[in-house]
């Protein structure tokens, strides 16, 4: 047992700060510091600088074009950008759909998409949700029709994460209905210039347009742009879940966001206020925590030699502290987190703010985090999953 | 960075786990509980397996290991609920010693490696809850060495005991440096009492008691004794609630009502997974806290006090919802889960609470978080 990092480790954790401070535009790290609007083009501005390194699939293996790294380097390079204020990835395509096509694909659609996905060029959606299938995903209709060369796809999705600015989307579909519904989805990939796409935006609780909904009318989509067989789908769904479970804890934004939270603190002069202070000083416990559990399933998966069954606990546990750190920000502002003014939580922006301008947006953040125990499988949902691990039955 | 255990800790443990298994079942330690405590033949057999001088110096006869060997004993001492001032004599006692003048400790220390000598520390006075520095106990000097006036409470098996190490003010006055002390049983007017968890603990009251000067200004040694006391406190958590969990996991799934295991019903699934979530996220903290002992003192003290934290705050929650989850049965003296349940309860107050620490995290809390800050 031993907590330090090995020289081998340092040093590269060194060398990605290193390239970090010297690549990260910082107009972008502004932003993010000061939990401002990030607009399409700053997300995938970074994507490319990612991608042209060869880093936006930092979880690739070396035989795809990625820097095979393990698992205790990949965290230290998502540590390393999450510190230094990089926007976080939109994971759609370096870390969702990839491995599936690595894994299932032909080598003729790995030739096609992966080059895209790894540059940072092409913007990935995904089409999983729909209206009446939530938690319960393998209840989805949106139905494929095969004819000759082609699927004829018909139906909706929802909640499609910046669909607004999606090029190409991986769907499930349904393919047949016989059999438990499991049995019967396979899974599409879907340009979305195709005729029939139309993409009509969700607005949320906060004002902003971050999801949507994705409309299938009578969409050709040819058929070698099914991955692997028909039917099995929910196979593939399965593993592009099991990878990068430790991501999903966010510890390491949550570590950069509680250090927002105390310069906010003291700005307001909450520093000295010990009811207030001990509410830090508990989610810093928490945070700790969440990165000893994240740090022994690494050691896990790289030493091989335990099987660690907390896996899920770890998106329960990140997403409620993303829910708390937001909370506490907003609260610290006290009544000036009231003011609602977009422009306000636009960098740049010369107006008058009212309160100082940290506080701008701090409301916003923490209705938009309400959405962390929902997504990717509700909380509780995954205590379901939990419980099923522990009791065994 | 490895979370892994070395072949010599699985063996530590599993020589561990199996006289517990062998040789300390729950029969026997409710009996040992309703006998009001007494743990003196228990102790012997941890002598007889070897244990006493675990982290005590090789060349006091010790074996010398580190922190996360001690995290692997108090692990499956916790986990057998096992009623021994293991911790106190063989932990933080060492501890105690550590850095004191070698002409008082290098005795005591042999006799603790060779489990001769049973000496706790008796730190607790009225009124000082968790603070080592309000210590009112006086020493005066006297012909041939220190005697010492004050009262102790909470003696680990204190009527047990051979010998006490007691911090004291070296002076009259209330600021005077804090110094450490070992006072023989002999010497002092001992009053012993059960405790909550079915152990048992001594009041000790020192009148002209002649004492051992161990370390003059010590609070710097009393607050690092302290700290391996919490990862031990933080260990033996850990395996009490692995049990407890274990058991209540069997317990939900052979238990029906309604005609179907309670464990199908998901209000109980969703509980189990909270207790499940606490118990993982106690177990890294716990594991925390043993590496981070050899820290320099600030970083130290700020780990362990996160750790005792969550401790904190995943025993009482394990305990509380283990117990609601066996029903009836979990508030009788009969069903195991009610011992664990209570030394657990117990556990927290070792070397502060929760809320203490969160107070001492407040403190210390620096402008970096996390594991490495």
């Amino acid at each position: 047992m031993d907590l330090n990092f090995t020289p081998e480790e340092t040093a590269f954790r060194q060398q990605i700060r290193d390239w970090v401070a010297a690549n990260l535009p910082a107009d972008i790290s502004h932003k993010v510091h000061h939990a401002l609007h990030l607009s399409r083009d700053d997300m995938q501005r970074w994507a490319k600088i990612l991608g042209k390194q060869g880093w936006l699939g930092w979880g690739w293996p070396k035989e795809h074009g990625g820097p095979g790294w393990n698992a205790v380097q990949r965290h230290l390079f998502e540590e390393e950008c999450a510190l230094a204020g990089a926007p976080r990835v939109v994971p759609f395509g370096p870390i969702m759909v990839a491995p599936v096509i690595m894994a299932f694909g032909t080598p003729e659609q790995q030739r096609r998409f992966l080059p895209g996905i790894a540059s940072g060029e092409v913007w990935w959606s995904q089409g999983y949700s729909e209206p009446g299938s939530g938690s319960d995903l393998a209840s989805l209709k949106c139905r494929a029709e095969r004819r000759g060369d082609y699927y004829i796809v018909n139906g909706q999705k929802t909640w499609t994460t910046l669909g607004q600015y999606g090029e190409w989307i991986f769907c499930l579909v349904r393919t047949s209905n016989e059999g438990k519904p499991q049995t019967g989805i396979s899974f599409l990939l879907i340009d979305m210039k195709t005729p029939g796409v139309s993409v009509r935006p969700i607005i949320m609780l906060d004002g902003g347009q971050e999801v949507n909904e994705v409309w299938f009318d009578n969409v050709e989509v040819p058929a070698d742009q099914l991955i692997g067989e028909e039917n099995k789908g929910w196979t593939y769904a399965k593993y592009l879940l099991s990878h990068e479970r430790t991501n999903i804890a966010d510890v390491n934004r949550a570590k950069r966001e509680l250090e927002r939270l105390k310069r906010i603190a003291k700005a307001e002069g909450l520093w000295d206020d010990r009811r207030f202070r001990d509410q830090i000083a508990l989610l810093e416990v928490d945070i700790v925590a969440l990165e000893m559990m994240v740090l022994r399933v690494l050691s896990a998966e790289t030493s091989g030699k335990q099987s660690l069954d907390v896996a899920g606990l770890l998106k329960i546990r990140g997403s409620e502290i993303q829910q708390r750190y937001s909370e506490l920000m907003m609260l610290a502002a006290g009544p000036f987190a009231l003011p609602f003014i977009r422009e306000a939580m636009e960098a740049g922006w010369q107006g008058d703010h009212v309160g100082a301008a940290h506080c701008a947006p701090l409301a916003s953040t923490y209705f938009n985090y309400r959405k962390t125990t929902i997504y990717g499988g509700s909380n509780e949902v995954q205590r379901n999953i939990v419980a099923q691990t522990v009791l065994g039955s | 960075m490895n979370f892994d255990f070395s072949d010599d800790q699985v063996a530590l443990r599993d020589a561990v786990a199996r006289w517990v298994e062998r040789d300390f079942g729950f029969e026997r330690r409710h009996a040992l509980a309703k006998k009001g405590g007494a743990t003196r033949d228990v102790f012997r057999e941890l002598v007889d397996l070897g244990l006493a001088g675990l982290t005590v110096d090789p060349s006091h006869g010790g074996m010398g290991f580190g922190a996360v060997e001690a995290m692997v004993v108090m692990e499956e001492l916790g986990r057998g609920l096992v009623n021994a001032p293991y911790a106190a004599a063989c932990l933080v006692a060492p501890a105690l010693l550590a850095g004191g003048d070698a002409a008082v400790t290098a005795p005591w220390l042999a006799r603790i490696a060779d489990g001769s000598a049973l000496i706790v520390p008796a730190l607790q006075e009225q009124g000082a809850r968790y603070r080592h520095d309000a210590v009112a106990t006086t020493a005066a000097q006297q012909a041939g060495g220190w005697a010492l006036a004050g009262t102790k409470h909470l003696a680990p098996a204190g009527d047990e005991a051979d010998a006490y190490i007691v911090p004291a003010r070296m002076g009259p006055h209330a600021v005077a440096p804090i110094g450490l002390f070992i006072v023989e049983r002999a010497r002092c007017r001992v009053r012993a009492y059960p405790t909550a968890d079915g152990a048992r603990a001594a009041s000790v009251t020192l009148a002209a008691s002649p004492a051992q000067l161990v370390q003059s200004d010590a609070l710097g040694a009393i607050e690092r004794a302290a700290d391996v006391g919490i990862a031990a406190a933080c260990a033996e958590g850990v395996g009490a609630m692995d049990r407890l969990v274990a058991m209540t996991v069997e317990y939900m799934n052979t238990r029906k009502q309604f005609g179907v295991p309670i464990a199908s019903f998901q209000a109980l699934r969703h509980r189990m997974a909270d207790v499940k979530m606490a118990l993982e996220l106690a177990r890294s903290m716990s594991y925390y806290a043993s590496l981070k002992l050899g820290e320099p003192a600030p970083q130290r003290r700020r780990a362990l006090s996160q750790a005792k934290v969550q401790l904190g705050q995943s025993m009482r929650f394990v305990g509380q919802q283990c117990i609601q989850l066996h029903g009836g049965i979990g508030v009788t003296d009969e069903c195991a889960a009610s011992h664990y349940f209570k030394r657990l309860t117990m556990l927290e107050f070792a070397f502060g609470d929760t809320l203490h620490h969160v107070g001492e995290v407040s403190e210390r809390m620096a402008d970096t978080a996390g594991v490495f800050a």
